[in-house]
């Protein structure tokens, strides 16, 4: 089970090489150059296919220690891809929305969807902490971000 | 409970910052000819902070708003990457606003030229070039060439031995400023070995002899001369230019070498801008432009007068173009 | 004689009211822009510029240096309990402060790292003081063939970052120097893997690879324990005791890397990164017990922060000697000398001997009010550690968006971010470790850029490393920390 693991991580890695050296062909040369753009690509490419290789083939047992941090639950999984999931969804919206509100937002809702019941400071927290970063960056550092709706 | 007030007051929040932005948006000056600012004007700076375009930009918005020749906020917003196209890009998207300008100088020809913008000059309102710089040629203090003219021959009879070096990439600026005064001067510019050091280590190279020639601006070579390390070969510029050490600096036209690099920086607004904005902008750089601020401003910074606006500007740039066309064509280098 | 009198100029500068109070803003500013991922020093200074106009030169630039050296200084602290990196010559102190910070001894990490950070800023400004002219031309003295041979070097470190199989070390390490290739290749203007964005075409930022696969990957092992307690409940969670064998465990790296952090610093380009990792694994490789590190070993805290503090002083040596900026935020800088009326360059000293003296002695004075300004703050800033985990996460996660974020504004760099959080989430499940990675980030960029850059001077010919003594000394060195390992064991072996 444990080589088997390995294995397919490195027939993964062998695929990543192998896409990476043919992308390296594909470089258009210049002219001008004793050592072109695509030399080093080229020899990290053939690098990662022989490790992979050499990965593939390494009777090396895994660790306890090793093993325990591929066994995730199914549930603890999920939870990370809905955290994934929110942030994708606040990147996509900041500068529609605009950071203050977008920002309150994904605090007070993370914070609550991983477990922080108390939702006054919760909200407290996120209101204060989106405020007080805006009013930082946009007056004192000059530095804007979004404002989105908001008329500040 | 708590939870549906919550999102019942950020809901109203919502609504109500919609609508006044709304309303303040369609009232004012539907009649009036003349056109003015109605919100804070976003200046584009298509680079990270520190760098030219962000300095001039800052510095222009900084004079703008302490002489009071503009009234409304002027946010200095930086957009990094691509060597300017990825600002570029997000002005495109910007079409037809008025409140929206960006700062740009030869890269905005020469990115699109070596294919990495889809947007070029034409995509845009040029409004006023502000400033020229010109290029320098540097080699150490003991080098064997003192002109220009020295430094071409040799690299006529054996150019495997001179190496010039830049911040910017093949194709661009550091390398193109060389080129264009190389090849007025014969040289076979298919054989000028050019190195790119984008994090500046141009100078270090230069000092401990790993190359031969920088080509850089005329401001970073100042001092090195001064402490008598390095000597300019030449200048790209028409004429001398005024200043102690300045205008020790020998031209490429009083060598023989008919042939000029002007590194112009000028502000442009997306394309489609109203043209009575255009009249509007137009004017307050002319005013900026005129103001002791701003001349102070550009001697701190030993940046030259250049104020061009109008169809003057867009012909500027069509004939800038044409040229570095030509040269990138020749190089094989154009996309 | 004239450096004497030069020097008590300076001296006056830095002790005069107006001098300490600037002196304390620059540092103050400096430490919270540090603390803040994504807010670097370069943004700090480009800001203050415009806010230092018509102030007095000398006040002006003594703040400014204040802003860069409080931002190294400060910069430890996010490493240490977020372990979300917000500067990059911090990005080491991580490796050993976030496990620290993790056992419940964030304030022993925070109070070691603030000891030898001052330690290592006022050894090196000594070393600064005394040697600044003599070692200008120490800073010039590398060339591309010279960086190579440097860069080699740093990277025949990658094995000994490792934590069990080298292959996986190896594998992590190309995949970082794989991705460091994205971009407009510098020496030829090929858009390099960028597939047609122009998001691509200047490479991806250090900081997305460091917030993706540290903060965001220790994010998602913290959603897993988020109701983990043992941390937060910690009594001793601020407490900054150090033993006698602390201090003397501390002692060694402490006075050796701020020697070989400051002279890193002064080579122009090298910088506080790259004297943070080779200060983490110089004192790895000598040490008595290099299996502690990465696991909360002191001196793998006191090592790279040290390390980073002494070359930032070693970086105003081609500064403030040569006027050659060595890094992106001495570049910055000598913008603002500039609008300041000043010229940098090699007639400094001369020209404005209260500047190029006042600046160094005001580094002194920085650095004591950095430590006082830090040390009692500690037990408070450990008690972040304090806040529930579900809040601590949002606000982690939020932390690196907006440190990423205020990079370019552009939201295609935040969903860089999230990939390299993805990506550095499945390497550690799958046991690759993240420190090659970014090591060869880090140096295979410069690397491939002085290769190259060696080839087209000598006109592709290898012979050039031969007739360069400093980059053949160097080569020679990388092939015997590669080969001396394997010489060891087999030396052991038959004896065992």
């Amino acid at each position: 089970m444990l080589k088997s693991v390995n294995r397919k991580v490195a027939l993964f890695l062998a695929a990543v090489a192998i896409l990476f050296i043919f992308l390296s062909f594909q470089l258009p040369s210049y002219p001008y150059t004793e050592v072109d753009a695509d030399i080093v690509p080229k020899g990290l490419g053939f690098l990662l296919l022989i490790c992979s290789i050499l990965l593939f083939f390494n009777n090396q047992e895994e660790t306890e220690a090793e093993r325990k941090k591929r066994e995730i639950p199914r549930d603890e999984l999920l939870m990370l891809l809905a955290v994934f999931g929110i942030i994708l969804v606040y990147i996509f919206l900041l500068e529609l929305i605009g950071f203050v509100i977008m920002t309150i937002l994904f605090i007070f809702f993370t914070t609550w969807f991983l477990g922080y019941k108390k939702l006054i400071s919760n909200l407290a927290v996120s209101v204060t902490f989106s405020l007080v970063i805006y009013l930082l960056f946009s007056y004192l550092l000059q530095i804007n971000l979004p404002a989105g709706i908001l008329p500040i | 409970m708590k939870k549906v007030f919550v999102i019942l007051t950020i809901l109203t929040l919502l609504i109500v910052s919609a609508c006044s932005s709304k309303s303040t948006g369609e009232d004012a000056g539907a009649e009036d000819k003349k056109w003015s600012p109605e919100k804070p004007i976003e200046v584009v700076a298509p680079a990270g902070p520190g760098g030219g375009w962000d300095t001039t930009a800052r510095m222009v918005t900084q004079v703008f708003e302490e002489e009071n020749l503009i009234d409304k906020r002027m946010p200095v917003v930086n957009k990094a990457g691509g060597g300017g196209a990825v600002g570029w890009a997000y002005i495109a998207g910007q079409k037809s606003s008025n409140h929206h300008l960006f700062v740009s100088s030869p890269p905005l020809i020469l990115v699109p030229l070596n294919g990495q913008s889809q947007y070029s000059h034409e995509d845009f309102t040029p409004i006023a070039n502000m400033i020229a710089d010109y290029g320098a040629f540097a080699v150490k203090a003991d080098s064997k060439w003192n002109t220009l003219t020295d430094l071409f021959e040799d690299m006529k009879t054996d150019p495997t031995k001179i190496s010039v070096i830049g911040t910017s990439s093949p194709g661009s600026m550091d390398h193109m400023q060389f080129i264009k005064i190389a090849q007025a001067a014969g040289v076979d510019v298919k054989k000028v070995k050019y190195l790119s050091d984008p994090d500046g280590g141009g100078m270090t190279a230069l000092l401990n002899g790993s190359v031969e020639v920088y080509s850089t601006g005329v401001a970073e070579t100042v001092e090195q001369v001064r402490a008598g390390k390095i000597k300019v070969l030449g200048i790209t510029a028409e004429e001398r230019l005024e200043g102690e050490v300045l205008s020790d600096f020998p031209t490429t036209v009083e060598q023989g070498i008919d042939e000029t690099f002007i590194n112009w920086r000028g502000f442009f607004g997306p394309a489609d801008m109203d043209p009575a904005a255009v009249e509007y902008y137009t004017a307050k750089f002319q005013e900026l432009n005129d103001s002791g601020a701003w001349d102070e401003m550009r001697k701190k910074y030993g940046w030259n007068e250049m104020f061009i606006t109008g169809d003057d500007y867009k012909d500027f740039l069509n004939k800038e173009r044409e040229e570095m066309q030509v040269l990138l064509d020749e190089l094989g280098l154009a996309k | 004689m004239e450096a004497f009198q030069g020097l008590m100029s300076g001296f006056q500068i830095a002790f005069s009211l107006s001098g300490i109070i600037f002196i304390f803003i620059g540092v103050f500013v400096g430490t919270f822009i540090g603390m803040m991922p994504g807010l670097g020093p370069i943004s700090a200074i480009a800001i203050m510029i415009p806010v230092t106009y018509n102030m007095d030169p000398a006040l002006a630039l003594v703040m400014m240096a204040g802003v860069y050296y409080g931002a190294i200084f400060g910069g430890s602290t996010s490493s240490i309990l977020l372990n979300a990196p917000g500067v990059a010559g911090t990005v080491a102190t991580s490796f050993d402060g976030y496990p620290m910070a993790q056992q419940g001894k964030a304030g022993k990490a925070l109070a070691i790292a603030a000891i030898s950070s001052f330690v290592g800023g006022t050894i090196s400004v000594v070393l600064l003081m005394m040697f600044s002219p003599l070692l200008a031309s120490v800073a010039i003295s590398f060339g591309p063939a010279e960086y190579f041979a440097l860069m080699l070097l740093g990277l025949t470190a990658i094995s000994s970052l490792s934590e069990g199989s080298t292959i996986k070390a190896f594998i992590s390490a190309i995949l970082g120097f794989m991705v460091v290739t994205i971009g407009i290749d510098s020496q030829t203007g090929t858009a390099r893997f960028t597939f047609g964005n122009a998001n691509l075409l200047e490479g991806i930022d250090f900081l997305v690879i460091a917030l993706g696969l540290f903060a965001l990957a220790e994010v998602c092992m913290l959603i897993f324990n988020r109701k983990d307690t043992s941390v937060s409940d910690n009594k001793n969670l601020g407490s900054m005791k150090l033993s006698k064998n602390d201090i003397k465990e501390m002692a060694g790296p402490m006075g050796r890397q701020s020697f070989l952090g400051f002279i890193i610093g002064v080579l122009p380009g090298a910088g506080a990164t790259i004297a943070s990792f080779i200060a983490y694994i110089t004192e790895k490789k000598i040490a008595k017990n290099p299996e502690e590190f990465g696991k909360g070993s002191i001196k793998g805290v006191a090592a790279p922060e040290t390390a980073n503090n002494a070359a930032t002083s070693g970086a105003f040596v081609p500064l403030l000697s040569l006027g050659i900026p060595g890094s992106g935020t001495t570049a910055v800088l000598l913008g603002a000398f500039l609008v300041l009326g000043i010229q940098p360059g090699p007639l400094l000293v001369q020209d404005h001997p209260d500047i190029f003296w006042g600046i160094i002695a005001s580094m002194y004075v920085g650095n004591l009010f950095l430590l006082i300004l830090n040390l009692p703050l500690v037990p408070y800033i450990s008690k972040v550690l304090r806040i529930p985990r579900p809040m601590l996460i949002s606000l982690v996660i939020i932390f690196s968006l907006i440190g990423v974020y205020a990079l370019s504004f552009n939201t295609f760099d935040l969903y860089l971010l999230l990939a390299f959080g993805v990506i550095g989430f499945l390497m550690r499940i799958f046991s690759f470790p993240a420190p090659p990675f970014i090591l060869a980030f880090i140096l295979g960029g410069m690397m491939e850029q002085a290769l190259r850059q060696t080839m087209t001077i000598s006109n592709g010919n290898l012979y050039i490393f031969f007739t360069k003594p400093i980059a053949l000394s160097l080569i020679i060195l990388s092939l015997l920390s590669i080969l001396f390992p394997i010489i060891k064991n087999r030396i052991k072996k038959p004896v065992g």
